[in-house]
């Protein structure tokens, strides 16, 4: 692992086209800017953590035996979007 | 080609069905090719990995679920699917979408930025 230390408003070059800038510090809490190509995914590490757990177990469950979900009324979402 | 699946037994298809994931999906990375496989009688999908078949993801259209919930031009959305014994405690993953072309056979997977979607939503209900 490489260790940097930076500043307020200093950045971090990762190859050409990502840069990681400090935008805020504040107790705590540090607010990065990350500017990339579309096809690099920027991530929370901790989401990207959670969701690959999630889909883990469910390759695991998914061996489990079929049951008959056909009668079964799913549970519709009404309005989760603004 | 065939494979050998864990719910369907040995599925014979011709490889121009195969469905590319250059990313792969979170967690299996390195696993790129599926068989995208749908029972009739059965309001669920399944994700078949081709070079590990025992790895599969039951999914179902999340316009089924949410009609408004975020569309990819060309793609269909699915939410890989957490299987549970008890029916009421299957749940749906709204956080990481999987999209899919079935014209170029192509797909890939997401991870939206928003609280709204969480990984594990109960997909049914009494």
């Amino acid at each position: 692992m490489l260790i940097l230390t930076r500043k307020f408003n200093e950045e971090i070059k990762i190859g050409s086209d990502i840069t990681v800038k400090v935008l805020s510090i504040s107790d705590g809490q540090v607010k990065l800017g990350i500017t990339a190509p579309n096809n690099v995914e920027i991530f929370r590490g901790e989401i990207y953590e959670k969701v690959k757990q999630t889909i883990i177990e469910a390759s695991l469950s998914s061996k489990e035996k079929l049951a008959d979900l056909s009668k079964i009324n799913l549970n519709k979402i009404r309005k989760i979007t603004d | 080609m065939q494979i050998k699946t864990n719910q369907f037994g040995i599925l014979e298809f011709d490889s121009n069905i195969i469905i590319k994931f250059e990313s792969g999906i979170f967690g299996f990375e390195q696993l790129r090719d599926y068989l995208l496989i749908k029972v009739d009688t059965d309001v669920l999908f399944w994700l078949n990995s081709i070079d590990e078949p025992e790895i599969a993801f039951p999914m179902i259209g999340l316009r089924l679920i949410d009609e408004g919930y975020p569309q990819e031009i060309e793609h269909e959305a699915f939410g890989i699917v957490n299987m549970n014994p008890e029916i009421l405690k299957i749940t749906v993953n709204l956080k990481a979408p999987v999209y899919i072309n079935q014209t170029n056979k192509s797909g890939y997977q997401k991870i939206l930025d928003s609280d709204k979607y969480p990984v594990k939503f109960n997909l049914f209900k009494e």
